[in-house]
């Protein structure tokens, strides 16, 4: 009896034990290729049953869908996560670093320098430097530039300024507040930056001067102030970074803003990292063009207000325009003291 | 809470000045008395004041070429207002609601096109109005505050559009009743006033036979 019981409890043992082999077996064996795989690569020779999906999917081609669109048969986008790498990685750092030194050494140069004084100090004689038009479209381009502006960095950098202040749902808000705004108004700033171009290209072609006043650093080397026409080389490449920057940044911003025309995530991806560069290249340069029109050098500000520039600014600024300015006063009275001239014509210099 | 206000007793407040200030601006143009005019008519004063209502939609041709701007600006801006105002697909869903009509809106793309010229119009205007020696001397506070209240409204406008955030909507909706409080005591009451004023001078100047 006992014997019988022993043997029983062994084939239960038995049993029990292969079972459990059985099992072992079952879940490990499936598991030594990718053990030989991953100690050997080369001599793996056993594929990943995803690995082909997987390979297809990232490779971008396009498969079938049920949903009829632009992109639609791409499952992932491969594209996408190199833009998203470069938004987050370059883009919004370098950028930052970009106009934040700048503006720090615009600071330094001012604490440094000083503003730029009218030599000799102003005579309170005033000549014209731009007509109403002139600066209405400029202050209409100035306008929509900071608006957009503002908005675009809002939609760049909010989440990292904003939220701790706003908290998500009140960065939320401002967002989609700004992402409307910056749609709305950027077809408009193609507007102003096309009556920029007309108004002012004429006077912003080379010159003959314009390379000696750019070796002389606009008189920061050498000495003395250089000779310049109605805008010097660093007004003009300032014309020409803003003008460019903006028909990029416009015709960027179209591709975007009108997602209607076929344009797929790759078209959108590029664009947007063109946009993204160009306005933060523009901001940054820009910081210059305030400068140099407001504090940094005396007397500027004026001309984009009421107009008018002191003389002996104008004659130290901007020499050989100041002298076309006279010469054409000059011709002005001659014409009216010989009783020629039409009525209503008035002296672009004044007195104040 | 703030919402609440806005859509309640804030709202309320603001249509019984718009209302009451509005007639009241009206009615006491109309309450005033001119000396009798015995002269014999030398021409019709109805038909001078509904000529010159019409005839001040064009430009005058002497002065098209120095007013090209306004003329271009003023009309993308205040058509471009009116069609924003009347026709924009919320405006309608809140004019039906306040008061049973209701009418086709614009559709998006025509909103988005009508608010881009309006706000062109406007910002233009303002901007030559500030620059122009003559019209920043001639203009005054109320011309400022109406041009900026006016825009303010129209961006809380567009930035709300969206219709996903309560906040942007109250927000429009409060710009909105300032500018309806400060309406009447402003020039912005021209949008009442320019068709009477232009039939009286177009009456008294066609009674005496003069094209105003």
């Amino acid at each position: 009896m006992a014997t019988q019981v022993q043997t029983a409890n062994r084939h239960r043992r038995i049993i029990v034990w292969s079972l459990m082999l059985l099992i072992a077996l079952m879940l490990f064996l499936p598991l030594i290729p990718y053990a030989l795989a991953y100690v050997s690569p080369e001599a793996g020779g056993v594929p990943n049953p995803g690995t082909e999906l997987w390979r297809a999917v990232r490779s971008g081609d396009k498969g079938t869908s049920q949903v009829q669109g632009v992109d639609t048969g791409v499952l992932i986008n491969e594209y996408g996560e190199a833009w998203r790498h470069f938004r987050m990685e370059q883009l919004i750092p370098f950028g930052a670093m970009l106009m934040g030194s700048v503006l720090v050494l615009i600071v330094l140069f001012y604490l440094v320098s000083g503003p730029l004084r009218i030599p000799g100090g102003a005579t309170g004689k005033k000549i014209q430097r731009f007509s109403v038009f002139e600066r209405t479209t400029h202050w209409f381009t100035v306008s929509l530039f900071w608006l957009l502006a503002l908005t675009g960095l809002i939609l760049l950098y909010g989440r990292f300024v904003l939220i701790p202040v706003l908290g998500p749902e009140g960065f939320g808000l401002t967002a989609s507040a700004c992402k409307e705004a910056h749609n709305l108004f950027g077809p408009l700033f193609l507007v102003a930056i096309l009556m920029m171009l007309l108004t002012f290209v004429k006077d912003n072609i080379y010159a003959r001067g314009d390379i000696t006043w750019l070796l002389k650093g606009g008189g920061m080397f050498g000495g003395g102030h250089v000779s310049a026409g109605r805008f010097n080389a660093g007004e003009k490449i300032w014309f020409w970074i803003a003008v460019l920057g903006g028909l990029v940044l416009s015709a960027s911003g179209l591709v975007l803003d009108l997602a209607v025309f076929g344009q797929g995530r790759e078209v959108m991806a590029i664009s947007h990292v063109l946009h993204g560069i160009a306005a933060l290249v523009v901001i940054t340069v820009s910081f210059g063009h305030i400068y140099m029109g407001t504090a940094g050098v005396e007397g500027t500000i004026s001309s984009m207000t009421n107009g008018y520039v002191d003389e002996a600014w104008a004659k130290s600024h901007h020499d050989r325009w100041y002298a076309e300015m006279q010469a054409a006063a000059g011709d002005d009275e001659a014409e009216q003291a010989g009783g020629g001239a039409a009525a209503g014509v008035a002296s672009p210099v004044a007195n104040d | 809470m703030f919402a609440q206000l806005v859509d309640g007793i804030f709202w309320d407040i603001a249509l019984w000045v718009f209302g009451i200030g509005v007639l009241w601006g009206i009615l006491s143009i109309f309450r005033v008395r001119n000396k009798p005019d015995y002269s014999e008519p030398r021409g019709s004063g109805t038909a001078g004041a509904v000529g010159a209502n019409l005839r001040r939609f064009l430009p005058r041709t002497e002065l098209v070429s120095r007013t090209r701007l306004h003329i271009v600006a003023g009309y993308l801006f205040h058509l471009g207002l009116f069609a924003l105002l009347f026709f924009a697909a919320p405006h309608v869903l809140f004019f039906e609601a306040q008061t049973g009509l209701g009418w086709t809106p614009m559709p998006y793309w025509a909103f988005i096109i009508t608010a881009q010229l309006s706000f062109l119009g406007l910002m233009l205007l303002w901007i030559h109005r500030v620059m122009h020696p003559v019209t920043r001397l001639l203009s005054d506070l109320d011309d400022h505050l109406a041009a900026i209240l006016t825009f303010i409204v129209m961006l809380t406008g567009c930035m709300a559009l969206i219709g996903e955030f309560e906040g942007l909507r109250v927000l429009h909706r409060f710009t909105v009743e300032l500018l309806m409080v400060y309406f009447p005591f402003s020039r912005l009451m021209h949008a009442f006033m320019f068709i009477p004023s232009r039939a009286f001078t177009g009456a008294w100047f066609g009674r005496r036979g003069v094209k105003a």
